[in-house]
């Protein structure tokens, strides 16, 4: 059984110009997915996300470097049998309905008969569609469309789900009934990767992040040890008190009230215990959470 | 080979044309068609059955060709700029599985715009008390054969250049191809051997469409049937240059970053 379920070697993509030579979109990156894990994988405008994701379903060929799916060449017909995937821009055909799109995409996945059939009307009934399933495409809101999107890429039980923008045109409520859908798919078993520009819903869903920046990788974070860093804990306290083992981070205006910053709870707790065995006093505390939104535009910020 | 999945794809191409009234211009088009033969049977313009039935003939190969070249031609570059090609090759096919089932949705689309023109064109010209000949049966099916051809070649050089550029190169090919043959038949026995063996390839290269168009046998009452054998090889060619074509096709679109 292979170890990762998406794996990428010193992958290369470059594009064609025209003009100006050729383009390179991916750069050497190599990265790892585990199967069950959610992995999000971020970066601005241009950095190579889609491409990245096209290489691993083999739409573009990998200049250099390679590419797999659970050990298998990424884009050969059999890695693509174990993967449900959501382009970026969910376009469909207009003039089909989309119980007859799910059943074209179905039967190219293999399905057939009652089993199909079963499984479209479960699927649109899934990401909250059932009530427009008869209606052509060309009728459907953006959003709605996008419902479509995610039903097809959940069709024959995928074990690995490689979303491009997955949130895209999805209300608020839209996007909670994506996650608990997403997170019941991994429950199954199932391996998710996807690009966002939500950051918000990266923070709820992901078990780890990737990235990248220029087509290089810039960092990947396990995302439970970066929220705790980027909680911050502050007291305002009055009296002298060592707390220099504690926290370099402390200040003063007035040289009678200080302010000390710690990085985790405990610091903070033992702190306050400190300042009260000096008979100091506690003016106030803090608790600061920078954002991943903060992460992302400092550490891209850094790299570029 | 997943046969499946060819006729999955065949199926949404038909089931999307369908929709999208394509079909109608056709139908439209059978309506003049059987509205004017009405018009000129109730005149009453005796001794004309042959002539007719070469127009009406002239009037279903042109329309048809066009239906399966503007069919053919669009069908991978719009899907490749609407973005709905995606979803389909994220799918476990292989792009010559891709490539076959929408080729074969294109033939089934014109073929079915074919036959229905036919019909309507066959209603018209009772007006003219023309009778059924088995050679009208042969017409049909060769036409079919020839039109299965133009969608195969139109696929191709849609993929080899702009929507604009296939669409006016498969007319080029379809309606030019016959006089460029004529021209090169004319010219062969004065020809220098070099150009004589150029000439051999450019005919060995371009689709013989002449020979799938029984039109004017079957316009003439009395030439007879066209023997099996021969109706036979003409399959067997279209087979040929249909699995020809299709290779070409493949072959440039099997590594096309999309």
């Amino acid at each position: 059984m292979a170890k990762f379920a998406l794996e990428t070697h010193d992958l290369c993509v470059t594009y064609k110009r025209r003009r100006g030579g050729p383009l390179l979109a991916v750069d050497n990156l190599s990265i790892s997915v585990e199967p069950g894990e959610i992995v999000g994988f971020l970066g601005p405008n241009g950095a190579g996300k889609s491409s990245t994701l096209k290489a691993l379903m083999g739409f573009v060929e990998p200049s250099h470097g390679k590419a797999e799916i659970y050990g298998l060449p990424a884009g050969s017909v059999q890695s693509r049998a174990l993967i449900g995937y959501l382009p970026e821009v969910a376009m469909y055909y207009p003039y089909l309905t989309p119980l007859e799109t799910l059943r074209l995409y179905g039967k190219l996945q293999g399905l057939s008969g009652a089993n199909l059939e079963a499984e479209i009307r479960n699927r649109l009934t899934q990401v909250g569609i059932k009530h427009a399933w008869n209606r052509q495409n060309r009728t459907l809101s953006k959003g709605m469309l996008q419902r479509v999107g995610i039903a097809q890429a959940l069709l024959g039980e995928p074990k690995l789900l490689i979303l491009d923008e997955v949130t895209s045109g999805l209300d608020p409520i839209g996007r909670r009934e994506l996650r608990d859908l997403l997170l019941e798919t991994r429950d199954r078993g199932c391996t998710l990767f996807f690009s966002s520009h939500e950051l918000a819903e990266v923070e709820m869903l992901c078990d780890r992040i990737l990235l990248i920046d220029k087509g290089n990788l810039i960092e990947q974070r396990d995302l439970t040890t970066l929220k705790a860093e980027l909680r911050e804990f502050e007291v305002v306290y009055r009296g002298a008190t060592n707390l220099l083992d504690l926290t370099r981070d402390i200040t003063s205006k007035d040289w009678e009230t200080y302010h000390a910053k710690f990085r985790t709870k405990s610091e903070l707790m033992e702190a306050i215990a400190r300042i009260h065995r000096c008979e100091g006093t506690v003016v106030d505390l803090i608790a600061r959470e920078s954002t991943l939104e903060d992460y992302f535009v400092e550490t891209i910020g850094r790299a570029a | 080979m997943n046969f499946r999945a060819i006729q999955a794809l065949a199926g949404g191409v038909i089931l999307e044309s369908i929709r999208r009234k394509d079909l109608w211009v056709v139908a439209i088009l059978g309506f003049l068609i059987l509205l004017s033969a009405s018009v000129l049977g109730f005149f009453g313009f005796q001794g004309l059955e042959a002539f007719v039935k070469d127009l009406a003939g002239s009037v279903v190969g042109l329309f048809s060709t066009i239906i399966a070249i503007l069919t053919a031609s669009r069908l991978v570059p719009e899907e490749i700029k609407n973005r709905t090609l995606y979803p389909l090759i994220s799918r476990p096919i292989n792009r010559f599985e891709l490539l076959a089932g929408k080729l074969w949705g294109a033939i089934v689309v014109t073929w079915i715009a074919f036959l229905v023109l036919c019909g309507l064109t066959a209603l018209a010209l009772t007006f003219f008390h023309v009778h059924f000949e088995v050679i009208m049966l042969q017409y049909i099916f060769c036409k079919m054969l020839g039109l299965a051809v133009v969608c195969s070649i139109s696929l191709l050089l849609s993929l080899l250049m702009t929507i604009q550029a296939a669409v006016t190169f498969s007319f080029i090919v379809a309606f030019g191809t016959s006089m460029i043959t004529r021209a090169m038949t004319m010219g062969y026995d004065s020809a220098s051997p070099l150009v004589q063996s150029i000439f051999r390839v450019l005919n060995a290269i371009l689709p013989q469409y002449d020979l799938f168009d029984l039109g004017s046998r079957a316009a003439n009452s009395g030439w007879g049937t066209v023997p099996l054998w021969v109706i036979g090889a003409l399959a067997a060619y279209a087979v040929v240059y249909i699995s020809a074509t299709l290779a070409l096709s493949w072959a440039k679109f099997r590594r096309q970053a999309i």
